[in-house]
């Protein structure tokens, strides 16, 4: 009994870290219509970038405090989104749902190749932000790093819910969510809506890289966690912020539980193809998600 | 845009591939190119060729479900794959090659029909998440299938193509298996269009409420693209199977994928000829980089930097095609070639 709840625990910790890379998704779909399958290496790009200022630049001999690099790093994630918009997206306004998810898509292989390019292949150990090791309640450890970032995850979830349905601003987006053109005849900017979602969307997913990474090792296939938080945002519902989280969590639950108890049986397999199997799943029953916007006719 | 003087009589003539006999003779000079291609090139570059063939039938494929039909597919290669293993699967029965590729390609769409279901609930961007599924999916369901199956992480032998006492091993053997069957293909490809089905995805692609009500069975005439695109898949994963001798998963990958819809994008999704000039042009940009990055490493620089650089290319060539020229290189074809005819006049 005690090693299912430890079990259990373990698949909230992990299932909160993928809803906050699905929530990065979510953010930018929130706020631009915009679908970005590219989400896991931007993911990485920001951890590179990251590490540059932080390891990368204490080799060099120019270490920086570690407060400074996290400053560095935001400032160059508002710089990305914003040159994202500029030169990819906003040409691509109101163009039909396909041409933009090919644009995404494009982005996923651009941004590998620079990555590869400007770090290379090697694998390479990634700061220590988040404090190492665990603590006991009652009979169950519970790792620091991944509780911290658990509550990040619920902060950040209920924050940008706050923002998206209080806040003037937020419902702007939310408009631009609905709709391009019926957004841009309201006088409501597309393009302000894309830089923002942008830089809110590679902000929130360098975060889930702190979460994700601190103290271990940054490669390039740290990617596929964009893939695993596609089916996550997917059962969420794309609109719905706090909808992540929770779904976030039965993923994990459910992997953690294919992982004990399927994946002997099945030499591995189960837990791997199970929240793709979820995705599919609910696309055939309920395509809109848990707690997505309800649409007669999708695309 | 016809040349002055040509009349169609008949709908068949009207509705003809090659309508006048200028197109046909280019098409003659076009075949006997290829057939004594051979005869001045060295083993590298047919082995270049075979690859560029299968890689058209491939994208073939994805001209009918992206192109035709206009849902995406983001696991081309995934079906590539399915054709792949079934081959290697098949042959190591000892079944002839005209067997197993038909076979291969039955697999292959049979297994795509599965991810193509959910079209009867979801459309566009939500199908395209099904076919990612399948993407994904594929490696870790092979790799969990036991060792004697489908051969696991090791990858599976593929038993060689055998005409009576010909056994199929050189790389001018490949170049003319590979080329028939992508003229076969390409027939196929060509002619699609004409069809009642191939209409039918037409209408659907144009607007499926409007088919709809037009009495075309919408739902089946997508899960029917996909099969039918999965078709050539599997035809081109039947053929890598028995050109490269063995397969492996990681052959398969999701980059696969996205490279045929690149090639399909920058060509033009909406005509075959697209697919031919996307598949040739990005080829050749692979091979021109495929030289660089040799030099490069020859002055000291990283293994990688292949791979990074047609990444960068590529999705830079995506985004490109998209933003300034959706219709692709087909298009800007047919632009110079109507220049070319009217001129000294302008066009338009």
């Amino acid at each position: 009994m005690t090693a299912l709840v430890q079990l259990l625990i373990e698949g909230v910790m992990v299932g909160l870290v993928y809803g906050l890379v699905a929530i990065s998704f979510v953010v930018i779909y929130r706020a631009s219509r915009i679908v970005n399958l590219a989400q896991g290496e931007v993911l990485v790009f920001g951890a590179l970038v990251l590490w540059t200022f932080t390891l990368g630049l204490t080799q060099f001999g120019y270490g920086l405090p570690l407060l400074a690099s996290l400053v560095a790093t935001l400032a160059f994630c508002v710089l990305f989104g914003l040159a994202l918009e500029r030169l990819v997206f906003r040409p691509l306004i109101s163009q039909p749902a396909f041409a933009i998810f090919m644009a995404s898509i494009a982005l996923l292989i651009l941004l590998r190749g620079l990555a590869q390019l400007g770090w290379t292949a090697a694998t390479r150990p990634f700061p220590v932000i988040l404090p190492e090791g665990g603590f006991m309640v009652g009979p169950f450890l519970i790792n620091t790093r991944l509780f911290i970032g658990g509550a990040f995850t619920l902060v950040v979830a209920f924050g940008l819910h706050a923002f998206f349905t209080r806040t003037r601003q937020g419902l702007r987006l939310a408009a631009v969510a609905e709709s391009h053109d019926i957004a841009l005849s309201l006088g409501v900017s597309v393009r302000w809506a894309i830089a923002v979602a942008w830089i809110l969307g590679t902000v929130v997913a360098t975060c889930a890289a702190v979460v994700l990474l601190s103290g271990r090792i940054v490669s390039l296939d740290v990617a596929q966690i964009g893939f695993k938080a596609l089916p996550v945002a997917l059962l969420g519902g794309l609109e719905s912020i706090r909808g992540a989280p929770l779904a976030g969590i039965l993923i994990g639950l459910g992997e953690v539980l294919a992982m004990a108890y399927l994946d002997p049986l099945t030499n591995g397999a189960a837990s791997g193809v199970l929240p793709y199997l979820v995705m599919i799943v609910v696309l055939l029953i309920r395509p809109q998600g848990l707690f997505g916007w309800k649409k007669i006719e999708r695309l | 845009m016809l040349p002055t003087g040509v009349q169609s009589l008949k709908y068949t003539q009207e509705s003809a591939v090659l309508r006048t006999t200028r197109s046909r003779a280019w098409l003659v000079v076009l075949a006997c190119a290829l057939v004594g291609y051979p005869a001045v090139a060295g083993p590298y570059m047919l082995g270049v060729f075979s690859h560029m063939f299968i890689t058209l039938m491939a994208v073939y494929g994805l001209y009918v479900t992206v192109g035709m039909a206009g849902q995406i597919n983001v696991a081309q290669s995934a079906f590539v794959g399915v054709g792949a293993f079934a081959a290697a699967k098949l042959s190591g029965y000892g079944l002839p090659f005209f067997i197993v590729i038909p076979l291969a390609a039955l697999m292959a769409g049979l297994t795509s029909i599965l991810f193509a279901l959910p079209a009867a609930r979801v459309k566009g961007f939500y199908l395209a998440l099904t076919t990612l599924a399948a993407q994904v999916v594929f490696p870790i369901i092979i790799l969990a299938l036991p060792m004697e199956w489908l051969g696991g992480l090791v990858g599976m032998p593929v038993e060689p193509i055998r005409f009576g006492t010909l056994t199929l091993g050189a790389p001018i053997h490949f170049y003319y298996f590979t080329l028939a069957l992508a003229a076969l293909l390409t027939v196929a490809a060509f002619n699609l269009g004409r069809s009642r089905f191939g209409r039918a995805m037409l209408a659907v692609r144009d607007n499926d409420v409007v088919a709809e009500v037009m009495g075309v069975p919408v739902f089946r005439i997508k899960v029917m693209s996909f099969f039918v695109g999965s078709l050539f898949a599997g035809v081109a994963g039947a053929c890598t199977a028995y050109f490269l001798q063995f397969v492996t998963v990681s052959s398969f990958t999701l980059f696969a994928s996205v490279w045929y819809l690149g090639m399909l994008i920058v060509g033009g999704a909406h005509s075959p000829l697209g697919a031919i000039l996307g598949v040739v042009f990005i080829t050749l940009l692979q091979e021109t980089l495929h030289d660089v990055a040799n030099t490069l490493m020859q002055s000291g620089a990283s293994g990688g930097l292949l791979f990074a650089l047609t990444s960068i290319v590529l999705g830079g060539c995506i985004l490109i095609a998209l933003i300034f020229e959706p219709r692709g290189l087909a298009h800007r074809w047919a632009v110079l070639r109507t220049t070319f005819q009217l001129w000294p006049f302008p066009r338009n």
